[in-house]
């Protein structure tokens, strides 16, 4: 199209200006309060269109063929595979440790009705009676004294079993687990605005109205959320997802907050 | 412990022994565990490799009748030429896409049996009755259709590309009917009031199940996906043949193949940013809890990456577009309204601002985009001064290469550098006055933007090759790199979709519905499904090379008629 440069005046021309933008935008991004990591994001921009215009007026190359070809596609296929698998872990990374122990709560009921937990259950049974039976046979070779009843399964599982008593603290738990978060926000956390801010709802809803509105979310709307409402922007899923004694943790841990310096929206019966 | 106590201790005990032995006699095949894999990820692979298949038998038939009747109407032997190549390598990998098919139920049933039955069970018309009649239906019109290429010509080349048209309707008819368990699995049809959806969904009817939500938004998102992809893959075609050509004439017709290639590709690539966002939409109106989940926790940085493929896609078509202007000659003289130029510039900003007062998909937003694009047009003629003033083609060019730069950078800016919200802080989110650019008024105008460029730019080339003239075989070589590159970031950027679509099921094999009990049913990291996408799109790569070089360098030193004559752009 035009008369072309040589590639190393490109690069260098091109190149000084795709620093001076870059620095333009630090200084922009940091005069405006981005963090660091923003400002070197906009700077990889800058370099980024500097890389395009380098590109444009770069110098034809000429055709190759043969093995020639064969080796620059293996080597350009290389690049490729090293740029994409490169980006993907340079940017930052979901640990699924965070999520493995979540799902395993979650599907801890589910597990149990299923076949599968069934089968599973049904042989840990069997496993524990036939380590009793040895136990016992055992004593009845030796024979005489009075037989003690042996620590089973039953016994280890019995001292195991999760101290029953804080409701509240298992709702919280089961807030986290069913992702409330993402679209309430709590204790100044969370939310994007889908849902409206939980901190004062004790006050404002009766523990039964709350379970109303888990089973069934239309049954109430907060004041201010029309649209949301309208809209049907919370799922209604949890009567499906949640065991009974799940959602009445969840609403005895939202009864308990109880803070009247949040303005939580008034909520209003609908159904 | 009394006598009788320790008597029925004893037998149950050994009640116990005896069931624990009967148990064991039920003939239980031994479970299925994949080496180093692992279970989920061999489904993952043969899936994603028979979707990829299936994407390209589905989609290059669309554009080969096309050609065809192209080549009819314009009486252009080149166009016939290029439909029956990317016909030939079609039929080789349609037993590809059968044999990944049947691999794909045989992994899936070995490793999920009690889902996949369950899935079957649902479907069962659909998997034992329609789907296989649809295949060998199809199977027989594409067979027909690729040997009668020679001998239905002349009079009779009406009815071939008719064979076409059926071979396209039973493929699209096909692609609905398969789409319809595979939504399913993502937004289950939901439950009429005061019915469970388990309950629901035992007694919904066939077609219940199949219009779910995302059904619609999945067959137009994957019917557009499979012609990009389609055109891509002929642009490989060229790509490859070009560098083989041992003529000025083979390589002035693989220019020209490599281009019409690109063409479809980027002609059907500019409606995919919309139709994702169809699908997305979809999605997070069955249920809100997914969208956090795809945009703002788990799943956000794969979305991060999607923006830099995009974006990476998108300057390279322009690329292409830049480097196929570089051979017509008279190119100089093409010049381009300063007033498109400007609203070219004035677009990310106008819109985001238009988008965020009007969110999509309140219909307001048009009185503002629709007015502004069409502004260079109205007002050139309302004032003509102003349309009189104009720019170099190439200097406009280089403007609309920054605005894909700038349309890349808003698309990519995420809330925080983060890969769940849990762990933002303020040293990683953007100040709050700036977050709008996280939002999605902001990202639909730089996807605009960007469709917006490349549409302009197409409009030049269309002005530059009325004015001057092609010459063909005559384009920068890295062009053929452009298009390889093209066609290996489109395979990669479907991996990473299909891997999104697939994990927002979460812990579920069908959401909310069947879950997913094994230890595999969490959230890869971006970098571990990397590594497998770029696997997956290296073994595709490797057989589609395979059935290219078999095909078509085979065929090479056959007489085909001279297209290599540098021909007025305009004049066909």
């Amino acid at each position: 199209m035009a008369e072309q440069p040589s590639l190393i005046k490109n690069i260098i021309k091109k190149g000084i200006i795709g620093l001076i933008v870059g620095g333009v935008l630090v200084g922009v991004a940091k005069a405006l309060t981005f963090p660091p990591v923003f400002q070197v994001m906009f700077f990889s921009y800058a370099i980024l269109g500097a890389a395009v215009f380098i590109l444009l007026d770069a110098p034809s190359i000429k055709p190759i063929g043969g093995l020639k070809a064969i080796v620059a596609l293996v080597a350009f296929y290389a690049v490729l595979s090293g740029a994409y698998i490169g980006g993907a872990t340079f940017l930052p990374q979901y640990d699924p440790e965070d999520e493995k122990g979540k799902i395993e709560k979650l599907l801890k009921a589910k597990r149990a009705a299923s076949e599968q937990g069934k089968a599973e259950e049904l042989l840990a049974r069997a496993k524990a009676l036939s380590e009793k039976a040895d136990a016992i046979m055992a004593r009845l070779q030796t024979v005489g004294g009075v037989a003690e009843a042996p620590a089973g399964a039953d016994g280890a599982k019995a001292a195991g079993a999760p101290a029953g008593g804080d409701l509240v603290a298992l709702g919280k738990e089961q807030w986290n687990l069913q992702e409330c978060y993402n679209c309430h926000k709590l204790f100044g956390e969370g939310g994007k605005k889908r849902g409206p801010e939980m901190d004062n709802i004790g006050n404002l809803m009766k523990p039964d109205e709350l379970k109303q509105k888990v089973m069934d979310p239309q049954t109430w709307m907060a004041e201010g959320f029309e649209k949301e409402y309208e809209k049907k922007k919370m799922p209604n899923k949890y009567k499906e997802l949640m065991e009974e004694k799940e959602v009445d943790a969840l609403v005895a841990f939202l009864s308990s907050l109880k803070n009247t310096a949040v303005n939580t929206p008034k909520p209003i019966k609908k159904k | 412990m009394k006598t009788w106590q320790r008597s029925l201790l004893v037998l149950l005990g050994l009640m116990a022994l005896c069931g624990t032995a009967a148990y064991a006699q039920v003939p239980n095949p031994p479970a299925t565990e994949f080496p180093y894999t692992g279970n989920r990820m061999a489904v993952w692979i043969v899936a994603q490799l028979h979707i990829l298949f299936a994407a390209f038998i589905l989609g290059a038939p669309i554009f080969v009748v096309i050609s065809e009747w192209l080549g009819y109407r314009k009486q252009d032997p080149r166009y016939d030429r290029l439909a029956k190549e990317v016909m030939k390598v079609t039929v080789i990998l349609y037993s590809m896409t059968a044999l990944t098919g049947g691999l794909f139920i045989f992994v899936l049933l070995a490793t999920y049996a009690q889902f996949t039955t369950w899935l079957i069970n649902h479907f069962f018309l659909i998997f034992a009755v329609i789907y296989p009649l649809l295949f060998i239906g199809e199977t027989i019109v594409l067979y027909l259709y690729f040997y009668t290429w020679d001998s239905w010509k002349g009079e009779k080349k009406g009815r071939h590309i008719a064979l076409g048209v059926l071979l396209n309707l039973i493929g699209t008819i096909t692609l609905f009917v398969i789409d319809g368990p595979t939504s399913f699995m993502n937004t289950p049809s939901k439950a009429v009031e005061g019915i469970s959806l388990v309950d629901f969904i035992q007694t919904a009817s066939l077609w219940e199940k199949v219009f779910n939500y995302s059904w619609m938004p999945m067959n137009l998102h994957r019917l557009v996906g499979n012609v990009t992809f389609g055109g891509f893959i002929t642009g490989l075609i060229a790509a490859y043949m070009y560098m083989g050509a041992k003529n000025d004439n083979e390589r002035s017709y693989y220019d020209w193949m490599g281009f019409v290639g690109n063409l479809i590709g980027v002609g059907a690539l500019l409606f995919l940013p919309f139709m994702g966002y169809l699908l997305a939409y979809e999605l997070c109106d069955y249920d809100a809890s997914i969208c956090p989940y795809m945009m703002a926790d788990q799943l956000s940085m794969f979305f991060e990456m999607q923006g830099a493929m995009v974006g990476l896609i998108f300057l390279a078509s322009n690329y292409y577009i830049w480097l196929s202007m570089k051979r017509i000659e008279g190119v100089e003289r093409v010049r381009m309204s300063a007033l498109t130029m400007l609203v070219m510039i004035a677009l990310p900003f106008v819109m985001t601002y238009a988008w965020t007062i009007f969110p999509v998909p309140d219909p307001t937003s048009l009185g503002v985009l629709l007015p502004l694009v069409l502004a260079p047009v109205i007002l050139g003629k309302v004032i003509p001064p102003l349309g009189r003033i104009t720019v170099s083609s190439r200097t406009f060019i280089k403007v609309g290469f920054l605005m894909v730069v700038v349309g890349n950078a808003i698309w990519m800016t995420p809330h925080g550098f983060v890969a769940t919200q849990a762990l933002a802080t303020e040293h990683l989110e953007l100040p709050s006055d700036w977050g709008f650019l996280a939002l999605m008024p902001a990202k639909n105008s730089a996807a605009f933007t960007l469709v917006f460029v490349t549409v302009v730019n197409y409009i030049l080339y269309n002005r530059a090759i009325r004015q001057g003239t092609i010459v063909w075989g005559k384009i920068d070589f890295v062009s053929q790199f452009v298009l390889i590159f093209l066609a290996f970031s489109a395979i990669w950027t479907m991996g990473l979709m299909g891997a999104v679509r697939s994990l927002l099921r979460k812990y579920f094999h069908t959401y909310n519905l069947m879950p997913d009990f094994t230890a595999e049913s969490f959230t890869p990291t971006l970098s571990y499904s990397a590594w497998w996408i770029t696997a997956i799109t290296l073994a595709f790569y490797i057989i589609v090379s395979f059935a290219i070089v078999v095909t078509l360098r085979v065929s090479e030193g056959k007489a085909h008629a001279p297209e290599a004559k540098p021909i007025p752009a305009g004049a066909e």
